[in-house]
């Protein structure tokens, strides 16, 4: 049962507050943002208590959204709520910010009245909702198609947050009647977060994939679609792959409005998409991955005891693999080696110019970020490294490397969308946009 | 143009503004005002002066604006209540609406004015909308019932909306069902004992239906109310089960969490031998892997439930190591919780995994992180025999990076693994000296210490490694400071001839330089020892130790069994009961588990041990508490230097006089003050300072030999090993003895002549082996009902506990003319559920100025209800002429059980773990018993000393009372010699039984 909802920006300022059931007073916020500035590293900042309320809260947009509670209610529940609420106010006001909230403060109350009485969660569809929702939402950018130009990931928080999102997704899902023209599209994307482990002796010994499948929706009158995935996708570890060509995961769980009917025989995924974002399908994918893993690094590490200071070499080649990337890149893409604590200096050879590499010596790490990786490219970095007290023992301080990166018309299973069919057949133009990413999420390479 | 404006202004005038625009004939500009004012409102402005205007706009066609002026007359309401009744109108006329928007909306609202004038205009409304033929009002109206019923209880009892709010369980809507069921579920549990949420298996069928129907949010309502059910047999809980596991699958993890918890619960019935046991075991393996793919607020909350999951059923998640392994870009607070599954999923078959991990882990950035990996390595040696080679040599590596931090946690393991396994890593000796200097943390310095004290026979230069430590002794902990005092005795005695200055030197500081009572005590305990008896002393010292057990913070198996009844909740995140930061009743209710039907074990808590696959038992682990000691902790011993100044040396040598009755004194010393020697009475050659010849040293049978047989009790091994519990496992006892001991002369000469050789923990035996037992406290008979009132029949009694059965004693005398015949005897519903075990056995008709004494078995399997007062006891007499009733109120001790002897360590966590909210504290006048005497009269009815202590002439009792219905009451009586005044605490889950308790413990020692 939640007692109040607040939403705080990164200042502390109130943007929204609304208490459920009375029984706690509005100083909370205070309290709240009291507590979870003072919050040290180390803290589970998730779960907070003060007395006999409990806080818990998500940061989105820069911004807290927070939920309190008395009883012992359950945090899952509460936390999917706060990250609903989060969805919902981004769909029904294009986008996420201090800003946005601040204009459609009306509008969010609105919506926390329907969506949640007496601190019961009723209902978090945008379908249900736009039955009850009077007011209208105020948009901060007026929206241009010409602005499709440059269209990026509306959804998919990559880690970097470096894919700048597009206005045409960033609209809300309801505005007034006037501009109904070229408003009818539908955006697919399928995002793959990679998970990869290698041993010091180059052998795979980690490699997860966790997907998803996610649609945004702008069609008012669309009453069915249907996505059709690759034929042979197969779900499950015992499944034989056939010939080879199979594309494989090991778990699958879709969201609550698919329709699975054609999905055993013809892969097929039926929605009845709501407006506004969701999640129509996750799977993951453990060990088995169809491909090798797309980066190789094979550094080596020598030790020089001359001079005054003594010196680390590190030599890092870096490879992406040719036959998958020979038409893509992988773009942002940046390596972190952690090095000795008694680092002093760093002298470097970077073999293009657009490469950077610095030292950190706060986080003991060497920071070397390659904007542009073509696919089948070779690159390798000479990194130079001072360090006092150098020992034996040093050596082991260096490594694991971990590398970030973003692989965009990619998935590393393999997964496609075969079309994407809407019924009934849209009256006037409608877009139907699909795309593929695969980013990191923890790529570590073992010294 | 934006609503951002709205928060911009805060010139003056601006109320008088807004009032303006509130009244303008223009809709829009009213809305617009509407807005400011509740922007002004979240911002924290008062704008409550404009209740008045903004109630006036109130009546509008426009549900937009309407929407606006509810959103603040909700914030405002409370604090104008007069004002809200203009509202009021609107509200009734909004109820009859054709829209069901507005409908709902009014009686939403008119629900969230918490305001008491308004309820009795709600009732009306609410009872139509309840009935709505729009189940979105309907489903409004249902939690509206919740609203009011926490505004005004006894209103929604009396106009009966709970029974409507049963019938719409069955409503055709699933939305109208989950919220008609979350609204029960919380009315329910402000009222324990109603049956509110009748759960039967048609009401669970009813749910099942419903649940697949539902929203998400439907779902997690309706499974958790499905998880307090308690199926009747495997066969309903296996088909529960089975319509429960879709929902594993479900995108949303607040749902899978609940279903998780209803499997968990309903899996405890299932027999193991099933297959649809192991089917369901697999099933639950997947959606908690997926859990971990979500944001990190999640995982960390879904990583502190797995944790509890893995403790009750490790099997679940054994082939799915993999998937706790950290990510480097994870959040540290996630890294922790990973690493404490990774190492409670550690077993020979992954070990090699892990601790190639681990190594990993070892080298990273962040500092805490470091060392629990490191501190992990340790563990994993211990609970995997084969890998503790491998954890050694991985530490030695780790040692060899000389990072400050990581020396030290590794230093602080290899103690332990050298307590699991002695004598064979011993040959690391050496490289641990080289770091000697390095340590800055009295953790690993007490470690290293305790190291080379061990192993001082090894270590060729051990006395000048000690020695350098005992230079700067006053500035090290207290941690330290004992840990070096025993190491240096331990070199003593292995080395005695080149040593003896530095013992000498040691002891001195701690006995007489120091403020520490432990330290002080300890010193003590050890010159004595080392003069009167050193062969004894060298037992005891040097006696083997008990190896250290494997698995460690476990928690404890009947709070992981509430906790599992908790899953999903804030209780698993805090791996605390909700009792523990839950106000109000809602806390009181204990969750447990089902038991195994068949089984035949009753409602006796599973083994934790059993859930290894079905396979013979294995023996329960022993839980370790994970720092200090709960004896320490319970005793509010500071451990650290206390910061008031304990006893000054005078006292103390006063406690040392009277240690000297006992035999063994060294009031010459002390009464001088000189430096303090070191008198050594054997083969080792003649102390060099003058000893002044006392006659006390022939007293060779010294009661200290006592200790020399106590084995160290298994259940004190600990990994967590704190220094003074080094002493504990020497001695006997935890550190809390060590003080108590020193600190208790006067309570010596019972313990220490008793014939029994338990040495030290005989203190804590005092109440069962020492006292006699003395019968149970019964009150004297009162008149419960007078002649006068029941046509001639006078009834007097009293109640008594014999031989474990309560009895209920009447006097029953005839004081009419009449003859009486047929009696017959019933109890009202009560407290503890007494009721009579048999009929009332009046077997002869009872003459005129007659008297007969009946005695009346009670049971206490009755119905319950709670009385007022708690013991108070309504009976019904019947005879041939009429039946009377009469009420009375018996002591509460006759329901203490003969098995309320409650262990001591579970005592202590009880005690700790029973909020401090629960204890209550209540002063007992004029009782003129000593301890003992006390302890032995609450003995004879059933309350138990646990154990006892003495702090400056009070002696503290700790005693333990159980219920017949299962409530434990934990007591600690203080007891000041000479002060007829005792002051007793009691603490216990249900608090209200402690005003009862208070009057027997009253009752039982004044007469």
């Amino acid at each position: 049962m939640i007692s109040q909802v607040f939403i705080l920006s990164s200042k502390g300022d109130h943007l929204i507050y609304k208490d459920f059931r009375g029984e706690a007073g509005k100083d909370a916020v205070n309290k709240f943002y009291e507590m979870v500035t003072a919050l040290t590293g180390g803290q589970p900042p998730v779960v907070m208590k003060h007395k006999e309320l409990h806080f818990v809260h998500i940061r989105q947009g820069g911004l807290y959204w927070v939920a309190t509670t008395k009883a012992d209610a359950s945090p899952f529940t509460i936390i999917e709520f706060l990250n609903r609420l989060t969805a919902l106010v981004k769909d029904y006001c294009g986008c996420l910010s201090e800003k946005s909230v601040q204009m459609n403060f009306a509008l969010i109350y609105e919506l926390l009245d329907e969506v949640v009485d007496f601190g019961y969660i009723q209902t978090t569809s945008t379908d249900i909702l736009k039955n009850f929702i009077q007011t209208e939402a105020v948009s901060s950018k007026p929206f241009s198609l010409f602005d499709l130009s440059n269209v990026g990931l509306f959804g998919a928080d990559t880690q970097q947050n470096k894919v700048a999102p597009s206005a045409a997704a960033t609209r809300p899902i309801v505005s007034s009647q006037g501009e109904q023209g070229g408003k009818n599209e539908i955006f697919v994307d399928v995002i793959e977060r990679m998970s990869v482990v290698i041993g010091a002796n180059g052998v795979l010994m980690k490699a997860d994939i966790e997907g998803e499948i996610r649609v945004k929706c702008y069609m008012p009158s669309c009453s069915e679609m249907r996505i059709g995935l690759n034929e042979e996708f197969s779900i499950g570890k015992s499944q034989l792959s056939g010939y080879g060509a199979a594309v494989r995961v090991d778990e699958c769980s879709f969201h609550q409005a698919v329709r699975l009917d054609e999905f055993d025989t013809y892969r097929i995924l039926k929605v009845c998409p709501s407006q506004g974002e969701q999640t129509v399908m996750q799977y993951q994918l453990c060990d088995d991955l169809p491909t090798a893993p797309p980066f190789r690094l094979f550094p080596s590490i020598e030790r020089d005891s001359g001079g005054r200071y003594r010196t680390l070499f590190i030599h890092v080649p870096l490879s992406l693999r040719q036959s998958l990337f020979s038409y893509s890149a992988a773009i942002n893409v940046s390596i972190t080696i952690p090095v000795p604590k008694g680092s002093l200096r760093l002298s470097q050879e970077l073999s293009s110019p657009d490469q950077s590499a610095e030292l950190q010596p706060k986080n003991k790490a060497v920071h070397w970020e390659i904007p542009r990786f073509p696919g089948g490219a070779q690159l390798s970095a000479l990194f130079k490294l001072e360090v006092s007290g150098l020992s034996a023992a040093s050596l082991q301080e260096v490594g694991p490397v971990s590398l970030n990166f973003e692989l965009p018309k990619y998935t590393s299973t393999g997964l496609q969308i075969r079309f994407l069919r809407l019924s009934p057949i849209q009256p006037g133009p409608s877009q139907r946009w699909v795309r593929y990413v695969t980013h990191s999420d923890s790529y570590t390479i073992r010294i | 143009m934006t609503d951002s404006k709205y928060f911009t202004t805060t010139k003056k005038g601006e109320i008088f503004e807004l009032k303006a625009e509130l009244n303008s004939d223009k809709k829009e500009k009213k809305k617009e005002a509407v807005k400011k004012v509740i922007a002004s409102m979240t911002v924290g402005k008062d704008v409550s002066a404009l209740f008045p205007d903004v109630v006036n706009c109130m009546q509008t066609d426009n549900l937009e604006l309407k929407k606006l002026v509810y959103l603040y007359l909700m914030n405002y309401a409370k604090s104008q209540p007069d004002m809200a009744i203009m509202a009021v109108n609107t509200f009734v006329k909004d109820c009859e609406d054709p829209n069901p928007l507005i409908r709902a909306l009014a009686v939403r609202t008119m629900g969230c004015i918490r305001v008491d004038k308004i309820t009795e205009y709600l009732c009306e409304p609410l009872r139509k909308c309840l009935k709505d033929e729009d189940p979105y009002v309907r489903k409004t109206a249902a939690v509206c019932v919740a609203k009011l019923h926490d505004i005004n209880a006894q209103l929604v009892e009396d106009q009966g909306f709970l029974d409507t709010l049963k019938d719409l369980i069955s409503d055709s809507n699933p939305m109208v069902v989950a919220n008609a069921v979350a609204a029960l579920s919380e009315i329910a549990e402000s009222h324990p004992n109603s049956n509110l949420l009748d759960l039967n298996p048609q009401s669970i069928n009813k749910l099942l239906t419903a649940l697949n129907e539902c929203t998400e949010w439907g779902q997690i309502f309706i499974l958790d109310c499905l998880a307090n059910y308690t199926p009747r047999d495997d066969r309903e809980s296996q088909s529960i089960c089975e319509r429960v596991t879709p929902r594993l699958s479900h995108a949303n993890s607040a749902v899978v969490l609940s279903a998780v918890k209803v499997l968990m619960k309903f899996m405890e019935m299932l027999p193991k031998d099933l297959d649809y046991y192991g089917t369901l075991l697999k099933k639950l393996a997947p959606p908690l892997v997926t859990l971990l793919s979500a944001e990190p607020e999640l995982q960390y909350v879904a990583l502190r439930n797995i944790n509890l999951i893995v403790q009750k059923r490790p099997e679940i998640l054994k082939h799915e190591m993999k998937v706790f392994f950290v990510k480097y870009n994870d959040p540290i607070y996630v890294k922790l919780e990973k690493l404490d599954i990774m190492i409670r999923l550690a077993s020979q078959a992954n070990i090699a995994q892990v601790l190639a991990e681990l190594k990993e882990y070892a080298t990273e950035v962040d500092v805490d992180f470091v060392r629990k990996a490191v501190r992990a390595i340790g563990r994993c040696a211990i609970k995997v025999e084969q890998s503790a080679e491998r954890c050694v040599s991985t530490l030695l590596d780790l040692i060899q990076t000389k990072v400050n931090y990581v020396v030290q946690e590794a230093i602080v393991v290899i103690k332990d693994i050298f307590r699991k396994y002695p004598n064979k890593y011993e040959s690391v000796i050496a490289t641990l000296c080289e770091n000697l200097d390095s340590l800055d943390e009295p953790e690993a310095r007490a470690a290293m210490i305790w190291i080379v004290g061990e192993y001082a026979e090894r270590i060729d230069n051990a006395d000048e490694l000690l020695e350098s430590f005992l230079e700067g002794f006053h500035d090290e902990s207290t941690q330290v400071q004992l840990q070096l005092l025993t190491a240096i005795v331990k070199l003593f005695l292995k080395k005695p001839t080149e040593t003896q200055e530095l013992v000498q030197q040691v002891l001195s500081l701690a006995t007489q330089d120091s403020d520490n009572p432990d330290l002080r005590d300890r010193g003590y305990i050890y010159w004595r020892l080392l003069s009167t008896d050193p062969v004894a002393a060298k037992e005891v010292v040097l006696a083997e130790k008990p190896l250290i057990s494997e698995e460690t913070d476990l928690i404890e198996p009947t709070l992981l069994e509430e906790l599992i009844c908790h899953i999903g909740t804030l209780a698993s995140v805090y791996h605390k009961p909700p009792s523990a930061f839950v106000e109000g009743s809602r806390g009181v209710m204990h969750k447990r588990l089902p038991a195994r039907t068949g089984s035949g074990e009753g409602t006796e808590c599973p083994d934790v041990g059993n859930a290894a696959g079905g396979s013979a038992p294995e023996a329960a682990p022993s839980i370790i508490p994970s720092q200090g000691d709960l004896l320490g902790d319970l005793l509010n011993l500071d451990l650290a230097p206390p910061t008031t100044t304990g006893p000054t040396p005078s006292t103390s040598g006063m406690q040392m006089g009277g240690m000297d009755l006992l035999g063994g004194g060294l009031d010459s010393l002390m009464d001088e003050s000189e430096p303090p020697h070191v008198p050594l009475q054997t083969d080792p050659p003649q102390s060099p300072s003058p000893q002044p010849p006392s006659p006390v040293y022939t007293h060779t049978d010294y009661t200290y030999t006592d200790y020399s047989h106590t084995d160290s009790p298994p259940d004190h091994s600990s990994t967590e090993h704190s220094p003074p519990a080094e002493l504990g496992g020497d001695i006997g006892g935890s550190p809390a003895m060590g003080a108590g001991f020193g600190a208790a002369p006067t309570v010596m000469p019972a313990s220490l002549n008793a014939p029994v050789g338990g040495g030290l923990g005989d203190l804590f035996d005092l109440g069962g082996g020492v006292g006699m037992p003395m019968g149970a406290y019964i009150p004297p008979k009162t008149v419960w009902l007078p002649a006068m009132k029941a046509k001639g029949l006078e009834i007097s009694g009293t109640f008594a506990r014999r031989a474990g059965v309560i009895q209920m004693e009447l006097v029953l005398t005839n004081k009419a003319m009449s003859v009486m015949t047929d009696f017959a005897i019933q109890f009202n519903r009560n407290s503890f559920g007494l009721a009579p075990a048999g009929p009332l056995q009046v077997l002869t008709p009872l003459g005129p100025n007659q008297t007969i004494e009946v005695s009346l078995p009670l049971s206490t399997v009755g119905p319950v209800m709670k009385m007022d007062p708690l013991n108070n006891l309504q009976v019904a007499v019947k005879n041939n002429i009429d039946v009377f009733y009469f009420s009375c109120q018996y002591p509460i001790s006759m329901l203490f059980v003969e098995d309320g002897k409650m262990e001591r360590q579970v005592f202590l966590a009880t005690w700790k773990d029973i909020p401090n909210d629960n204890e209550s504290q209540f002063q007992i006048q004029d009782c003129h018993l000593n301890s003992e005497a006390a302890s032995n009269k609450l003995q004879g009815s059933n309350i138990f000393t646990i154990a006892k202590r003495t702090v400056e002439g009070q002696d503290m009792l700790y005693m333990s009372i159980k219920l017949s219905n299962g409530i434990w009451v934990l007591a600690e009586l203080k007891v000041q010699a000479g002060n007829p005044n005792y002051t007793i605490s009691l603490k216990c889950r249900a608090p209200e039984v402690s005003q009862c308790v208070f009057q027997c413990y009253e009752a039982v020692l004044k007469n």
